[in-house]
């Protein structure tokens, strides 16, 4: 049975052919009833499942038995985590509003087709399913076939090929991948227990199929763009902290694709949460509407429904952008309101993510956007949030190199910044170069000595600015004094005392106010002129160099 | 990105545009009419020459490292071919010459222009830019602008003493 369904998985993922979508429901079917097959699918799906909580599974996907125990314990850990004792029946129901949703995202109508006729088919092993709580090891026992299918591939583009591939392809991966993006996307975000729990069943088992499937409900209208952006939230997350700890290529694999399922996995964290609380309700809507109208209603529902149990913006959003219809919404909203409070219940500090999710709104708003306008493939959400994201990193930059922009938030206003600093700067340059087409006949100067103070003043920043203003000489007599303790010179003590004396009467009138501005230069002139001399004469080059030093700037100073 | 190296890297760009504008400026210095010639006319087309010669002298201090830089020097290099091949071909003739560029961008977006656009405008070779990689560009423009005002500032100040 797993190998004729895993025969068959090769098939569809080669073939593109949506017809394969039969025969793969027909052995969902089949495996969800083996339990032998479950036990490699949970193998698998253990795996999966251990990497969504974070552990490393080295297991390969189609391991023995063996796995099934690590599997089991992991489900069991998962369970007394989440406290859900109707995981299975969540499971289930998520596989099922996978399915459904899967038949709605259709890369092509002969593959919504087979996908509905297929739901159909597997929906009551489903329904079935939910009460034996067997649907996990079902969806295990699909996810090891896709799972086996997939070479190891951590190159998203190659498994954004193979998730074309998909799309013709596996029905069973569609449903398993469907679940699991959502799932992850849940975990990842920390939506509940159940969330959480859903999440790493599903993501486990359908990440490898997750690609296929994410194209799909992508194209499922409004709901994969609403899930698009909880899924690129989640799979984002997911992808960091699983990424690290995956080592398998299936891992990684399954890893990317829930990244990558990212309509998938909002719709599946919404479905988990719609699951979760309205168990009840579920069963008999699916069952009642049946293919398209179903998942149509499901998904609406669950795009209602991830608003307010995620307790972000996106209930904003997504009332406002898939209201399909007046009767899905009252559902919705009924359905709502008793998610909120289960999944409240339900959702315990294990999934702490969701605390950042409300601030994730905004942002998942506007990816929200960019993934319908693109409704393109996993890779290209992605993609688009790293660039988002360097984008910023520059816009920080610039924020720093522009002044006054500390407080300036958002990328408009600071663009708006940004174009008016260049264009002052332009100004500026064009205005100075006109100021030295006028003055610049008037230069005599040596150039390496304009380049000398050039630097100086431009190191010293404005410095230079300073000392013109001043019309005192205190600039000037400091540097006089430095020399003058600098040089320490006996020979020059009655020249110092006299400067000294000089300065500290000089100083005192200037410290009040400034009496004889001119005298004082003139004064301190001719001192320097002393002292200079007297430093050349007897000092150390020390001295020399601040006479040269400070000659230029008396130069500067006194001549204008 | 270590802010000494920055630095570092911004004194050593100050210096050689320094260096290279002041001797551009002596070379007009010594090319222009002894006569003091202060019509408004030749104000203008020094004040012009200055602009160019700070430009490119800031894109050599850069040197090609930069997209913009490059394109700077790219387009002095094509005018100064262009103006060459001006001077071959009508020897008499001293055509002024006027390059139209057609900016599609702004007849294409009715009215305002896109902040993204008219960024692409203002830095030099960001027409054929992403938004990345354009406000990588202007980051390291809006630096050596910033240089290139402060060097001439001093220098106009040096002048003007």
């Amino acid at each position: 049975m797993d190998m004729g369904g895993k025969d068959k998985f090769e098939l569809e993922n080669r073939n593109e052919n949506p017809m394969n979508y039969v025969p793969s429901m027909s052995d969902w079917r089949f495996g969800s009833a083996n339990l032998a097959n479950r036990s490699t699918g949970l193998a698998p799906m253990g795996n999966l499942m251990a990497v969504s909580k974070g552990d490393l599974i080295g297991s390969s996907p189609c391991s023995s038995t063996s796995m099934v125990d690590s599997f089991g314990q992991i489900l069991w850990d998962h369970n007394s985590n989440s406290e859900n004792l109707g995981f299975y029946d969540i499971a289930v129901q998520n596989n099922a509003s996978i399915s459904e949703r899967i038949g709605k995202a259709k890369a092509s109508p002969a593959s919504l087709r087979s996908i509905d006729t297929s739901f159909d088919m597997g929906w009551n092993p489903t329904s079935s399913m939910l009460k034996g709580g067997i649907f996990l090891p079902n969806a295990a026992a699909m996810l090891p076939q896709s799972l086996s299918q997939f070479p190891a591939d951590s190159a998203f583009i190659e498994r954004a090929a193979r998730f074309s591939c998909f799309n013709g392809g596996n029905f069973s991966g569609m449903m398993s991948p469907y679940g699991i993006p959502e799932s992850t996307g849940l975990y990842s975000r920390g939506g509940g227990l159940m969330q959480g729990t859903q999440e790493a069943f599903v993501g486990n088992g359908l990440k490898s199929v997750s690609g296929g499937q994410s194209q799909k409900n992508e194209q499922s209208g409004g709901d994969a763009s609403k899930d698009v952006p909880l899924s690129i939230e989640h799979g984002d997350t997911e992808g960091s902290l699983v990424k690290d700890e995956r080592k398998s290529e299936s891992l990684l694999r399954s890893h990317d694709e829930a990244k990558q399922g990212i309509g998938q996995s909002g719709n599946d964290s919404d479905e988990a949460e719609f699951s979760g609380a309205g168990d009840q309700d579920e069963p008999s809507v699916l069952e009642g509407t049946g293919g398209e109208p179903f998942a149509k209603r499901l998904d609406s529902k669950k795009r209602k429904r991830s608003g307010p149990d995620t307790k972000l913006d996106l209930a904003n959003g997504a009332p406002q952008q898939y209201g399909e219809s007046a009767k899905d919404d009252a559902e919705i909203q009924q359905k709502g309101d008793q998610n909120p409070t289960s999944t409240t219940s339900k959702s315990s500090g294990k999934h702490g993510k969701q605390g950042s999710q409300p601030s994730d709104p905004p942002k998942e708003e506007y990816i929200h956007v960019r993934a319908r306008r693109g409704q393109a493939t996993n890779s290209h959400s992605l993609a688009e949030r790293v660039r988002r994201e360097k984008i910023s990193e520059r816009m920080k930059f610039l924020q720093d190199l522009v002044p006054g922009c500390n407080k300036v938030t958002g990328k408009a206003v600071m663009l708006d910044e940004i174009i008016n600093y260049v264009q002052s700067l332009q100004r500026q340059v064009e205005f100075l170069s006109m100021k030295l087409a006028t003055v610049n006949p008037r230069l005599d100067f040596n150039i390496e000595g304009l380049l000398g103070k050039n630097i100086l003043q431009t190191r010293a920043g404005s410095a230079q600015g300073f000392s013109p203003d001043m019309s005192v000489a205190c600039p000037l007599l400091l540097p006089s004094q430095q020399r003058l303790i600098q040089a320490g010179l006996p020979g020059m003590g009655s020249s110092s005392d006299l400067l000294r004396r000089t300065n500290d009467t000089q100083l005192s009138p200037m410290a009040g106010a400034f009496k004889d501005p001119t005298q004082l230069p003139n004064v301190w002139e001719d001192e320097l002129h002393n002292v200079v001399q007297m430093s050349y004469g007897t000092s150390t080059p020390l001295n020399s160099q601040d006479a040269d030093g400070s000659l230029p700037h008396s130069h500067m100073k006194v001549e204008p | 990105m270590a802010t000494k190296g920055v630095t570092l890297n911004t004194n050593a760009r100050k210096i050689r545009f320094a260096r290279r504008f002041i001797s551009i400026l002596l070379k007009m210095r010594k090319t222009r009419s002894p006569c003091s010639s202060s019509s408004i006319e030749d104000v203008r087309k020094r004040s012009q020459r200055i602009k160019i010669a700070a430009y490119s002298s800031m894109a050599h201090a850069v040197g090609p490292r930069r997209a913009w830089s490059r394109a700077v020097l790219f387009k002095l290099r094509s005018r100064a071919r262009h103006q060459s091949m001006m001077k071959r071909r009508s020897f008499g003739l001293q055509k002024k010459r006027v390059v139209v560029v057609k900016n599609n961008n702004d007849i294409i977006p009715s009215g305002q222009l896109s902040q993204a656009d008219r960024l692409r405008q203002l830095v030099p070779g960001g027409k054929a830019m992403d938004m990345c990689s354009l406000l990588e560009e202007t980051a390291d423009y809006i630096s050596c602008l910033a240089t290139q005002v402060k060097v001439m500032q001093t220098i106009a100040d040096h002048f003007s003493k």
